[in-house]
C-alpha cells in the first residue's frame, strides 16, 4: 500500500486514452473476452475450442474499423467449428520450405504473397496493396491480442 | 569593312558545309522545319540564312528561337514542328530532366516523346516541371533513364512503387526484418512472424482453457491486471507483477496510477516497436518451446 502512495505521482496513462489506438484496442478486447470467459465458465462447458472461438470473436469485434475482422467475424458466424490455424498453418510452412526453386524470383514473390494472403482473414479476396495494409494492422493487433492473453493467463496462475 | 566581307563569306561556306550534317540530324522532316524556320526569319538574306545553323553552335539564340516558336505561330503548325523545336532547345540549354536524357540521342524517341506529349500534353508537361498532380485523375510517375514510357509500364510501374512502400512499413512492424533485404526474404520474415503470432494466440488460449475454471475468484481483477502487463514495456514480463490496486474500473478515462515491482521501468505510451521486439523475443526464446513441449 506505501507502494502505491508513493507511485501515486507517477502519472504513466495518457490523459485521453481514446487517441492511443493501442489502448483503445486492447480495452476493447479484454471487455469483450473477459465477459465471455465468465459466461463460458458459468456454462462449464469450457472446451479448448469454445475459448478459442471466444479469444477470435473477441479480436474481430474489438477491431472493427479493418476489413479483415469483417471477414473474421463471418468466418465465425457461419462456422461453429472455428479453424485451426495451427495445423494448417505447419502444413503450409512445409511446403513452403520444400518448394524453394533457385530460378523464378517473380514466381516466388507471388507465392509468398499467396500465402501471406491466406493467413490473413478475408485476404483472398483483397488485392495485394490492400493485403499488404491490411497485414500490418492484423500483426499489431494480433500482438496485443497476444500481450493481453498472457497478461490474463500469468495472473490467475 | 572588306576583311569583314571576307571573314563572313568564310564563315558561311563553313555553314553550307555544315548544313547537309545538320539536316541529315534533323532527318527529311528536317528540311520542311527549316524551311519554315527560314519563312519566319526572312529568305533572300544570305546572312539570315546561316541563322538556321544556329541552333548547334549557338544556346543563347536557340532558346530564343525555342520560345518564340513554341508560343508564336509555329504552334498553329503540325506537332513535329514545335517538337523538333522543342527538342532541339532541350538539347542545349533546358536542365537535363529525365526525359530530356533520352532525347539528346535519339531522333526517333524524340519523336516518339513529342507525340506522347502532345497527346497527354498536360500530364507530360506536368511532370516535367514537378511531379505535383493537377487533374487529379491521372497518376504522375517520373520516366527515369532507359525505361519505357508508354502507359502500361507507367502504371505498372507506379503500382510497383505503391507496394514497395507498403513493403517499408511493414520492414518497421516487423521486428527482424531490417537485417533481411528483398521482397522474397522480407516476405518469408513476415510470414514466419505472423505465423507464430497466430500460433501464439492458439497455444495462450489452450491454457486459458485449462485454467478456466479457476477463473472465477479471479474474474474482476482481471480488468485491472491487463493494463499492467500492457503497460510494462519489459522483455521479462513474467516476473509476477505486484498489483495493489482493485479498483480500476474498466472504462475509466483519464490517468490511472499503477505499481510495479520494476517501478524504474515506466513507460508512457510504449511505442509499437517495443512491445513487438519483447514480444517476439519472449515468442522466440520462451513461449514457442512451452508451446511445442506441451503438444
Amino acid at each position: 500500500m506505501e507502494r502505491q502512495i508513493i507511485n501515486k505521482k507517477k502519472r504513466v496513462f495518457s490523459l485521453e486514452p481514446n487517441k492511443n489506438p493501442s489502448a483503445v484496442f486492447t480495452r476493447k478486447y479484454t471487455s469483450h473476452l473477459v465477459p465471455a470467459l465468465k459466461k463460458l465458465n458459468m456454462n462449464k462447458n469450457s472446451s479448448k475450442q469454445t475459448v478459442k472461438h471466444e479469444v477470435d470473436m473477441a479480436l474481430a469485434l474489438s477491431a472493427q474499423e479493418f476489413a479483415w475482422s469483417r471477414f473474421l467475424l463471418q468466418k465465425l458466424s457461419s462456422s461453429t467449428n472455428p479453424t485451426a490455424t495451427t495445423s494448417s498453418s505447419d502444413g503450409i510452412r512445409i511446403l513452403e520450405r520444400s518448394n524453394k526453386e533457385g530460378g523464378n524470383e517473380e514466381g516466388e514473390i507471388e507465392e509468398k504473397l499467396m500465402e501471406l494472403q491466406k493467413l490473413l482473414p478475408g485476404g483472398e479476396e483483397m488485392n495485394v496493396e490492400e493485403m499488404l495494409s491490411e497485414i500490418g494492422n492484423y500483426i499489431k493487433c494480433l500482438e496485443l491480442q497476444t500481450i493481453a492473453l498472457k497478461s490474463i493467463v500469468q495472473d490467475s496462475t | 569593312m572588306d576583311l569583314s566581307v571576307l571573314d563572313r563569306l568564310k564563315w558561311l561556306q563553313q555553314q553550307q558545309m555544315v548544313s547537309p550534317e545538320f539536316l541529315q540530324i534533323l532527318g527529311s522532316d528536317g528540311r520542311e522545319e527549316l524551311k519554315r524556320v527560314e519563312s519566319y526569319l526572312g529568305n533572300n538574306n544570305d546572312e539570315l540564312q546561316s541563322f538556321r545553323h544556329f541552333p548547334e553552335f549557338g544556346p543563347d539564340y536557340d532558346t530564343t528561337d525555342g520560345c518564340i516558336s513554341r508560343t508564336s505561330s509555329f504552334q498553329m503548325e503540325p506537332v513535329k514542328n514545335s517538337g523538333h523545336n522543342r527538342a532541339i532547345s532541350l538539347q542545349n540549354k533546358r536542365k537535363p530532366e529525365g526525359k530530356t536524357e533520352k532525347r539528346e540521342k535519339k531522333k526517333i524517341k524524340a519523336e516518339d516523346e513529342t507525340e506522347s506529349s502532345m497527346k497527354g500534353k498536360t500530364n507530360m508537361s506536368n511532370t516535367e516541371t514537378s511531379s505535383e498532380i493537377q487533374k487529379p485523375d491521372y497518376i504522375h510517375v517520373r520516366a527515369r533513364r532507359g525505361e519505357a514510357t508508354d502507359r502500361h509500364s507507367l502504371a505498372e510501374r507506379a503500382r510497383r512503387e505503391k507496394i514497395s512502400k507498403k513493403m517499408k512499413c511493414l520492414q518497421d512492424i516487423v521486428p527482424g526484418c531490417n537485417k533481411v533485404t528483398g521482397k522474397a526474404g522480407m516476405l518469408d520474415e513476415i510470414i514466419n512472424y505472423v505465423q507464430s503470432l497466430q500460433q501464439q494466440v492458439e497455444f495462450l488460449s489452450m491454457k486459458l482453457s485449462v485454467i478456466n475454471p479457476e477463473l472465477e475468484c479471479h474474474i474482476d481483477d482481471l480488468s485491472a491486471k491487463q493494463f499492467q502487463a500492457y503497460f510494462t514495456a519489459e522483455a521479462d514480463s513474467k516476473q509476477s507483477i505486484m498489483a495493489d490496486f482493485r479498483s480500476f474500473p474498466l472504462h475509466q478515462q483519464g490517468s490511472i496510477d499503477y505499481s510495479v515491482m520494476n517501478g524504474t521501468k515506466d513507460q508512457t505510451s510504449s511505442s509499437w516497436e517495443t512491445h513487438s521486439q519483447c514480444l517476439y523475443n519472449s515468442l522466440r526464446t520462451d513461449s514457442v518451446t512451452n508451446f511445442f513441449s506441451l503438444k
